[in-house]
């Protein structure tokens, strides 16, 4: 029982985790290797505004995640738009911004376990016998809203279809007039949007600290990498996959294996099935 | 309404096409024929714009050199510099070959995505049009797009180019492996669509005698370069033609 309630906020956790990256992959194809980074400054931002100027709860999160958005855009506009279509420089110049954020906090002096961000309910339930605390829940509420928020946002609205054509195949979306400098603006300050919000709904769960960042982009990579890159219905799928399989870990062989099966997961993936669970070759398929 | 001039491509130092001018006028149906690889896709995607994204990103990523020379007039407007996006919003919509249906949406979805451009009301006259036009598309409004046969996928092809309001429809190959019958139906469409909605149409094909019907006025491309062009019965009528394109002696 315990393992199914911490499994699946484990693998709604990771879902949230993924989804940002899974999102910005799936429509400009580029891997955004900034993405754990965004996480954790978005906590940070976050805890500044309700710390720092005292803000209320409720409007320090807001103004945090629409600032990463900016942020998001900001690094696409100004880094990424000359790099587009190179792969392996897309990933250095991500990382490199990536990194300069987290190492620049590390340097900022933010580390330690003074930066933590209250949970947005105190108090715990009993499931059972299983006393489960009810910001835990919450994650599950929160990562089920978003999930249907992006379904809902990309079938009914004119930019999510956009988005989704872009996806499939930019040069068509292009002669329908969608611009893809625009939309891949769009995307990027989504993702960075969601990685925000994962940052802020997960972090209350422990402290703020910068090693959560590579952390976040090694799970997030993994949880993509698995349910087939540029594929979001997957990467929530692999999530629960992934998820589980941690839970599992951490009861019967201790806390340290969490990242090992993360790792594990990324290598047997590439071995068995590149393309992952739902991944498409399409590549492969246009050049036939 | 459409007026290039000039056109040169190169694809490194391969010479795609070679001093190139065609001219639509208004509410004419242009045919643009030319045997494989003769140049065909390479103007479609030159006169929408698209040729400029792909040389764009050849560039960045260090590929090919493309180089594109040459003027490309619509409406009176200099659009040379316009990027594929800004000259759909113009009212130059490519329907591409090989249709590049958006394989994981719905036919729905597809004709949706179409009228990015279009205001709510142009959307929904549109759809109503599409369905008209082409009545298989209504039945199959749920399935999806990588499920459609060729001839099912060449109408969503067209029905989500005039989903985005176009004043002058490209269509690169719009008969490309279908059955007669099928090609027979899209042509009869194509004119139908011109006569009711007065859209401009450029039509290329490798083969002339199933468009040539509804054609106005036809240019041959031969390795790249306008060989011959004139009105249709001007065209029809020149015996190097009619063996080449027709297969007829
Ligand atoms: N991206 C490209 N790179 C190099 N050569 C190309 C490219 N696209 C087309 N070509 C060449 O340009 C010529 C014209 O091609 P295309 O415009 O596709 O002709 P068509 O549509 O009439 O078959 C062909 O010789 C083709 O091989
Ligand atoms: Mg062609």
């Amino acid at each position: 029982m315990d393992i199914l309630i911490y499994g699946t906020v484990n693998s709604i956790a990771l879902a949230l985790m993924a989804l940002g990256f899974a999102l910005v992959y799936g429509i400009s194809r580029v891997p955004n290797f900034a993405h754990g980074a965004l996480y954790v400054i978005t906590g940070f931002i976050a805890w500044s505004l309700l710390r720092g100027l005292g803000l209320n709860y409720l409007l320090s999160i807001v103004l945090a995640i629409i600032a990463i958005g900016v942020v998001g855009a900001l690094i696409y506009q100004f880094v990424l738009i000359r790099v587009r279509g190179m792969a392996i420089s897309e990933i250095i110049a991500s990382y490199a911004i990536g990194l300069a954020i987290l190492e620049g906090l590390r340097w900022g002096g933010f580390k330690g376990t003074t930066y933590t961000l209250p949970v947005f309910i105190e108090g715990s339930i009993n499931i059972g016998d299983i006393p489960v605390d009810l910001h835990r829940l919450l994650v599950i509420a929160i990562g089920i809203a978003v999930v249907a928020f992006l379904w809902l946002f990309t079938h009914y609205t004119r930019i999510g279809l956009a988005l989704r054509g872009m996806a499939q195949d930019e040069r068509a979306a292009l002669m329908l007039g969608i611009d893809s400098d625009i939309m891949a603006v769009v995307a990027m300050a989504s993702g960075a949007m969601l990685a925000g919000l994962a940052g802020i709904v997960l972090l209350p769960l422990g402290n703020i600290v910068v090693e959560k960042g590579y952390d976040v982009l090694i799970q997030a990579i993994a949880v993509c990498i698995v349910g087939g890159l540029g594929s979001w219905m997957g990467a929530v799928l692999a999530a629960f996959l992934i998820g589980f399989a941690q839970i599992l870990t951490v009861v019967y062989l201790g806390t340290h294996f969490q990242m090992v099966v993360a790792l594990l997961a990324i290598i047997l993936t590439l071995i068995l099935r590149p393309s992952g669970l739902f991944g498409m070759q399409k590549e492969l398929e246009e050049r036939v | 309404m459409l007026e290039a001039t000039g056109l040169m491509v190169f694809y490194e130092n391969m010479l795609a096409l070679n001093n190139v001018s065609i001219k639509c006028e208004d509410k004419q149906i242009v045919g643009v024929f030319g045997a494989n690889s003769a140049g065909k896709s390479t103007l479609m995607y030159t006169i929408s714009g698209i040729m400029e994204d792909i040389r764009k990103k050849e560039d960045m990523a260090g590929g090919e050199r493309i180089t594109v020379l040459g003027q490309v007039r619509f409406l009176g407007r200099d659009i040379t510099d316009l990027k594929p996006s800004k000259r759909a919003r113009e009212g130059i919509v490519l329907c591409p070959e090989r249709r590049r249906i958006f394989p994981e949406c719905s036919v729905m979805e597809n004709l949706r995505i179409g009228a990015y451009l279009a205001t709510s009301s142009q959307a929904k006259d549109t759809l109503e049009y599409v369905f008209k036009v082409y009545p298989p598309l209504e039945r199959l409004q749920k399935r999806v797009g990588g499920f459609l046969s060729g001839g099912e996928q060449q109408m969503l092809a067209v029905g989500r180019a005039l989903m985005a309001q176009p004043k002058l429809l490209l269509m690169d190959e719009p008969l490309l492996g279908l059955s007669p019958r099928i090609q027979s139906m899209l042509v009869r469409s194509t004119k139908e669509i011109r006569d009711e909605k007065g859209i401009s149409i450029i039509v290329t094909e490798q083969y002339a005698r199933p468009v040539l019907p509804i054609v106005d006025y036809a240019f041959i491309l031969e390795n790249g370069a306008a060989v011959l062009e004139g009105p249709r019965d001007e065209v029809l009528d020149n015996p190097d033609v009619r063996s080449a394109y027709f297969g007829v002696s």
